[in-house]
């Protein structure tokens, strides 16, 4: 028995869903950001998923471009990290809750 | 023999993803989420394509993984304090939600047999380097040029947001060329006194800062 087009959708979904799970329940920004790239991986495993039950390489190509976009966020992201722990020596969000440093 | 190997990789996957959650220190999510990143490589490889399971391996588990833990290292985060929940009324609905999308997702899983039932085999070059390079190429070489406009976006913007302080260091006094300084600057007690007072040259700001025998401050250039 091989592996269905549904059974990557179901996993991808289910990961989708942790990452979600763990962003609304998560206070530190760290692993709220961790939480992020696992649902842009779930986005990826869906790609990767129809282009090679469809034979198409465009959904290959997508997750090449979700992974540059990825490196950029990680980039940034980690800059407003840092400058947010600069300024309130915590990295709750609770406590950079106004959007002003 | 693939089913096997996918059930292993998926709940690798999950199991990881789930801990990641369930950790309170930041470190140990870290090394979680590397693990599903791996096993989302070995997912990428049953699907027959090498060259994204490489990149997954290189850039995620890589780049973007170790600049995380850096961070983390770098900020030396604590862990995270456990706080009462709060809304704890809202408990029960949430469980009725989620057993609504479950039954809804094991619905379309059982009962839809829509979707394409062809096994991936090693006949297919979609997912190998040489197609993806054409298609990145050719059809898509605008998104491509786009994805290098990101990435020097994300250079300068990280660069701005990381850096500290001015445009200049503490240590620097003397900029050569046309320049204004404060008048506090070169006098004391004429502190708030804020006319400007212009120098043209190198040497002459030098001389009004009285710093004609410090030739180390000089710029070489």
């Amino acid at each position: 028995m091989t592996p269905q087009l549904s059974w990557y959708l179901a996993l991808s979904a289910v990961l989708f869903t942790i990452g979600v799970v763990g962003v609304i329940i998560k206070r530190n920004v760290i692993s709220m950001f961790m939480c992020i790239e696992l649902m842009l991986n779930a986005v990826n495993l869906t790609f990767v998923a129809f282009s090679s039950f469809f034979r198409d390489v465009s959904g290959q190509l997508f997750v090449f471009i979700v992974m540059t976009v990825a490196a950029a966020e990680a980039s940034v992201g980690l800059g407003i990290i840092i400058a947010i722990f600069r300024n309130r020596e915590s990295l709750d969000v609770d406590d950079a809750s106004v959007l002003k440093l | 023999m693939t089913a096997v190997l996918f059930i292993l990789f998926a709940g690798f996957a999950v199991g990881c993803a789930i801990s990641m959650i369930a950790q309170r220190n930041p470190l140990y999510s870290a090394i979680s989420l590397i693990g599903v990143f791996v096993s989302l490589a070995c997912l990428y490889v049953m699907l027959a394509a090498p060259f994204i399971a490489a990149v997954q391996v290189i850039i995620y588990a890589g780049a973007i993984m170790v600049l995380v833990v850096f961070v983390i290292m770098l900020l030396n985060v604590e862990q995270e304090e456990r706080v009462p929940t709060r809304l704890r009324s809202l408990i029960p609905i949430a469980i009725g939600l989620a057993a609504i999308l479950f039954a809804e997702a094991a619905f379309i899983i059982f009962f839809v047999h829509t979707s394409p039932s062809t096994p991936t085999g090693n006949t297919s070059d979609v997912g190998l380097t040489s197609s993806i390079g054409a298609g990145l190429f050719t059809s898509y070489l605008l998104p491509f040029e786009i994805t290098s406009l990101l990435l020097l976006m994300a250079i300068v913007g990280a660069m701005t947001l990381a850096r500290s302080g001015g445009l200049l260091p503490q240590s620097a006094v003397v900029v050569p060329g046309y320049q204004v300084l404060a008048k506090d600057v070169l006098d004391p007690h004429a502190a708030p006194d804020l006319t400007p007072v212009v120098a043209h040259t190198t040497v002459e700001v030098e001389r009004l800062l009285g710093l004609e025998n410090a030739p180390h401050l000089r710029d070489k250039g």
